[in-house]
């Protein structure tokens, strides 16, 4: 690409040769990937096919089965009768997952916006200081923040302290006895920052000038926010609410931490325990509970999918 | 589950430090695993000499029970070392044992003595542990601290080798039902360890109910006043055996689908009672108040003394299991594997590990009780190894005669137990 | 205004009479409502960890009474300090070393698979762009399912383990280098591929001498962001790890906790995983200033697109 060098044209039997060259360039660009998710995302699915499909052996593992005509219908029906027959307990563990996710998802959007909205908008020359104090979290690891909300609402940590210091209540409460609001309120700690982000970005993204528009069309702070900024936030908020309801429905580590006890069992518990605590043999009923989560997932998830191609194909 | 299943190398039982637990039972079913090697091994060549009396088998090997004892064959290509060999020189005692389970102490001072070096390997859970023997690396451990419920498949794989009585002497010293009990008969294989019970932890302080004085003591934690201060051990057979006993069923090895199903049951109603809580961690939460009824192990509440929060006198702690020793017992083992590179300190170490004051030492450590004559409550108490309030930890020879031990059941039932402990869990 | 009013008083608007009847408000005026509630969050959500890692520095075991100053958890400590601790120990090591190999791997993988896709175009690349997509969204409960089974059953040699982790979280994280630079890729458009094409250059050359140099600022926010992704992922570790030796520090801090109040040493490593992942940010926004210094773009710009934010 020196200076004087002759320009090639891009025409003709040299540039034909070379447009098939160089679609094979690209296509070889992106053949690692292609194997890569191929083996290791594509085939790890069929994986859980083969087990819900499959059976125990004789000492009680769990084998795949991988061709799909010697699939039994074992684990499927061991698996309805957990959520419709007899001595079904998964419908209230299903329930109470989604009654958590909704509640905390509720309250982390209402925690979410109005912060993400000030910085977004009002935050004028701090602008940099608050963006940077609001994604901190999201480099503080998961773990690390449910340590520190654990250690402040230990019986005589500094939640009841200060509680009892403003005369709020007057024994301290045990906030780890196995609440449901305790874990509720945990999934909002801990998956918020996500979401704050996905807002800001969202809010952040609309033009000032269709708010002011909105005001000299006379219209009070309320109704512009209502009727500007909120439509077009729309697209942020529900991707906002995807990608936190989503990794929260399948939860299970946070019930652990804060609670612990049957009350409060989430339906990522149930999986979870059947495929790591029970020796093996739950595995199967395991593998169709995860394949039922994932078919009914699916339609938010293809939703999300076919929204962020769109943008990221360059329709802005 | 063994108590010490998931602990972690930071748990030192003297010092006050806390302990984690990576808890991931594991059922007695699964340690069938490595079935195919086993069934090689059964096949195999040697043709063993020794009866096996056993009416239950799983895989074509017999399952011990106090009412139908199992004495295991002696292979003739894995025979028992030579007697009056002089003990290895220049060598270093390589034990393979539970986390956090023996005695520092202890192996110095067996290393001083027969002039030799110990090294210790720890692992957090038996099946890891078989599957490391199972895969034929050159290991090079010596000794081996199973649990009672492998021992067919240690025998039947040839990962054990039969022990020559004249080295191990102290074994008087040991409680005479261990000279043969029903688990390995004559014991050809194993002496014994440890001895633990599972039992009822409570809070005399906040709990009015006395265990010893109530009419059905395994139904203490069914009570709805006590409200999420309620908690039983996460372990399915465990647990399931807890929801039997209280249905009046001892045989914790039941196979009966409708038993297994009852006491699933109850635990389910015990969950809507009291939202129970599932943890190992019957050894901090009871000394630190934060529950008043545990379903507990009698080696971690032996150590509840050093958990006791600061101004809260020990005597609040107790410990319950039924005087008429009817309930979970469970003892570890000793054994000298195939292939030890030093096979005679190996087996002078498992005499060494009998006798009374090694034990005590050892005790000190680990707070776990061991089958010896001599270690009484009240010996425990005497030596300061133990507070009066929880001299019930303490194992008597009745409790092993008449105890119930966990013991492997078959594929099927397994699933059947591990199917109405997920039901429970999820109430 | 006030002469619209007078001359067309049918049309006056509510907030009209309003604005006269009210002394007049700044319409503009500074949000304080909304700025209290943004401490209040931000208080709610710093301060557990700024205390948390405080107590870190505990002489003591409490978690609420200060009892002095001490690095004993970190190494002074000759039992429970993180170095001489060897499960503490082991995990952060863990940690570190699936942070560096998952990131040597699938920066390259997902920036070529991007550049690959952006101009292969058929039913192929669609569909695999899809997937890429897909597995961004998908939770990772059932991912890391999947990956258990596929480890345990049909890829046997793997096994459970740090290979397994490694292979686990390199598909997990492979969206974020492929999709920060697929966006890029769109903001940059094709005319400098096609000038370059103009002037006789092949393929290769084009990509490496003209779209690597363009892509570098996103290559590198995307490798910072897998690395601190990995730092922080909780659930494909926890199902796929075997023994201590393969436990990074985020599974080891849920063990040690859910086996009771996992005590000050825990504090010290989740502080040590919290200086990890900001010195990464900070030398992330830093580098990526520099490399996109002279570019159209602010300090903004550049927290959001570290943080995985589309700017």
């Amino acid at each position: 690409m020196a200076a004087g060098q002759e320009r090639v044209s891009v025409t003709g039997p040299v540039a034909r040769r070379s447009s098939g060259q160089r679609r094979l360039f690209w296509a070889a660009l992106a053949a690692p990937g292609i194997i890569w998710l191929a083996v290791l995302f594509i085939v790890p699915f069929y994986a859980i096919l083969a087990i819900a499909g499959g059976q125990l052996d004789l000492f009680g593992n769990p084998v795949a089965v991988w061709n799909p005509l010697g699939w039994r219908t074992t684990n499927f029906t061991g698996a309805w009768h957990d959520i419709a027959g007899a001595s079904a307990f998964v419908g209230p563990i299903l329930l109470r997952t989604l009654l958590y996710v909704a509640l905390a998802s509720v309250i982390a959007l209402l925690i979410a916006y109005p912060a993400a909205y000030f910085v977004a908008r009002f935050a004028g020359r701090r602008k940099a200081l608050f963006l940077i104090l609001l994604i901190a979290p999201f480099w503080i690891s998961y773990m690390m923040r449910m340590l520190a909300w654990i250690d402040l609402l230990q019986t005589d940590g500094y939640v009841n302290k200060a509680l009892s210091f403003l005369h709020l209540i007057s024994q301290p409460v045990d906030w780890l006895g196995g609440f449901g609001i305790t874990v509720v309120l945990g999934l909002v700690y801990g998956y918020i920052p996500y979401l704050i982000l996905v807002l800001y970005a969202g809010l952040d993204r609309i033009d000032p000038a269709l708010i002011e528009a909105g005001r000299d069309l006379g219209l009070g702070r309320a109704r512009t926010f209502l009727r500007v900024t909120l439509p077009l936030s729309r697209q942020a908020i529900l991707t906002g609410m995807l990608i936190t309801v989503l990794p929260m429905l399948g939860d299970y580590f946070t019930n652990q931490l804060l609670s612990g006890t049957t009350g409060t069992t989430m339906f990522g518990n149930v999986i979870d325990d059947q495929l790591t605590s029970s020796g093996g043999v739950l595995e199967g009923q395991g593998a169709v509970f995860s394949l039922l989560f994932l078919l009914v997932l699916t339609a938010p998830m293809i939703y999300y999918v076919v929204a962020t191609n769109r943008s990221s194909r360059g329709a802005t | 589950m063994h108590p010490r299943e998931g602990w972690t190398e930071d748990r030192r039982p003297e010092l006050i430090s806390r302990r984690g637990f990576l808890s991931k039972g594991a059922a007695a079913g699964l340690l069938l695993g490595g079935g195919s090697s086993l069934l090689a091994a059964c096949s195999s060549s040697a043709k063993p000499s020794g009866t096996t009396s056993g009416t239950l088998t799983s895989g074509g090997i017999p399952l011990p029970r106090p009412s139908s004892p199992v004495t295991w064959p002696i292979y003739k290509d894995n025979p028992a070392i030579k007697s009056g060999l002089a003990p290895e020189q220049n060598a270093t005692l390589r034990l393979f044992n539970w986390v956090a389970y023996i005695n520092p102490d202890c192996l110095k001072d067996f290393g001083k003595k027969y002039n030799c070096k110990v090294e210790l390997t720890t692992f957090e859970n038996m099946d890891d542990a078989l599957a490391k023997l199972r895969s034929g690396q050159h290991l090079g451990f010596d000794v081996f601290f199973p649990t009672v419920d492998v021992m067919g498949e240690l025998v039947y794989g040839k990962l054990i080798q039969p022990l020559n009585h004249s080295y191990i002497p102290n074994i008087t010293q040991a409680w005479p039902d261990f000279t043969s009990p029903f688990y390995d008969g004559k014991w050809q294989y194993t002496v014994p360890y440890t001895i633990y019970t599972t039992g009822i932890a409570w809070r005399k302080d906040h709990v009015d109910e006395n265990p010893y004085t109530m009419a059905n003591p395994w139904a203490m934690p069914w009570q709805a006043k006590y409200r999420n201060k309620v908690a039983i051990l996460d372990d399915a057979r465990e647990s399931i055996s807890l929801g039997l006993m209280k249905n009046g069923i001892f045989d914790l090895n039941t196979t009966d689908p409708n038993q297994i199903a009852a006491a699933g049951q109850t635990l389910q109603d015990l969950a809507r009672l009291t939202n129970v809580h599932v943890d190992n961690n019957d050894y901090t939460e009871v000394p630190s108040g934060q529950i008043w009824i545990h379903h507990a192990w009698s080696g971690d509440m032996a150590t509840a003394p050093s958990y006791m929060p600061k101004g809260v006198n020990v005597d609040v702690v107790g410990y319950w299991f039924p005087p008429d020793g009817k309930g979970p017992v469970g003892n570890d083992t000793i054994t000298v594997l195939k292939g030890a590179p030093n096979p005679v300190l190996a087996h002078l170490f498992l005499n060494y590990m009998l006798d009374v004051n090694n034990v005590l030492t050892n005790i000190s450590y680990n707070g776990y009780m061991q089958p010896i004559n001599g270690i009484t409550p009240q010996r425990l108490v005497a030596e300061q190894l133990l507070p009066p309030s929880l001299m019930s930890t303490a194992v008597l020879p009745s409790y092993f005669r008449r105890g119930v031990m966990q013991l492997q059941i078959p594929t099927a039932t397994n699933a059947l137990w591990e199917q109405a402990w997920l039901q429970a869990k999820s109430a | 205004m006030t002469t619209a009013i007078t001359e067309h008083p049918a049309r006056e608007t509510r907030a009209g009479v309003l604005g006269r009847l009210r002394p007049r408000r700044n319409p503009w005026r500074h949000a304080w409502f909304l700025e209290g509630f943004t401490w209040l969050y931000l208080i709610w959500s710093l301060v557990p960890v700024g205390l948390a890692v405080l107590f870190s520095f505990n002489n003591g075991r409490s978690q609420s009474v200060w009892q002095g100053f001490s690095w004993r958890w970190y190494y002074k400590d000759p039992v429970n300090s993180v170095l001489h601790n060897p499960d503490l120990h082991a995990a952060v090591i863990q940690t570190l070393r699936l942070s560096v190999y998952v990131t040597l791997i699938t920066v390259p993988l997902g920036v070529a698979f991007a550049l690959g896709i952006h101009r292969w175009r058929g039913p192929l690349s669609s569909s695999f762009s899809f997937i890429m997509i897909l597995s961004f969204v998908i939770p990772e409960l059932i991912f890391g399912v999947a990956m258990f089974f596929v480890f345990t059953k049909l890829f046997t040699p793997v096994g459970l383990g740090s290979l397994a982790e490694v292979l686990a979280l390199v598909t997990w994280n492979v969206s974020w280098p492929a999709l920060i630079v697929q966006a890029r890729l769109v903001t940059i458009g094709r005319q400098y591929e096609e000038a370059a094409a103009d002037l006789g250059a092949t393929p290769w050359q084009v990509t490496y001498r003209v779209m690597m140099r363009l892509l570098t600022p996103a290559i590198f926010a995307s490798a910072v962001l897998v690395f601190s992704g990995v730092i922080d992922d909780f659930v494909l570790v926890d199902l796929l790890s075997s023994n201590s030796g393969n436990t990074p520090m985020s599974v080891y801090i849920y063990a040690q906790q859910r086996g009771g109040n996992g005590g000050p040493a825990l504090n010290a490593l989740g502080t040590i995983m919290l200086v990890m992942s900001f010195v990464v940010a900070i030398i992330g926004y830093i580098g990526y200033r520099w490399l996109t210094r002279g570019e159209r773009g602010s300090r903004i710009d550049a927290l959001t697109t570290i943080a995985g934010g589309e700017s």
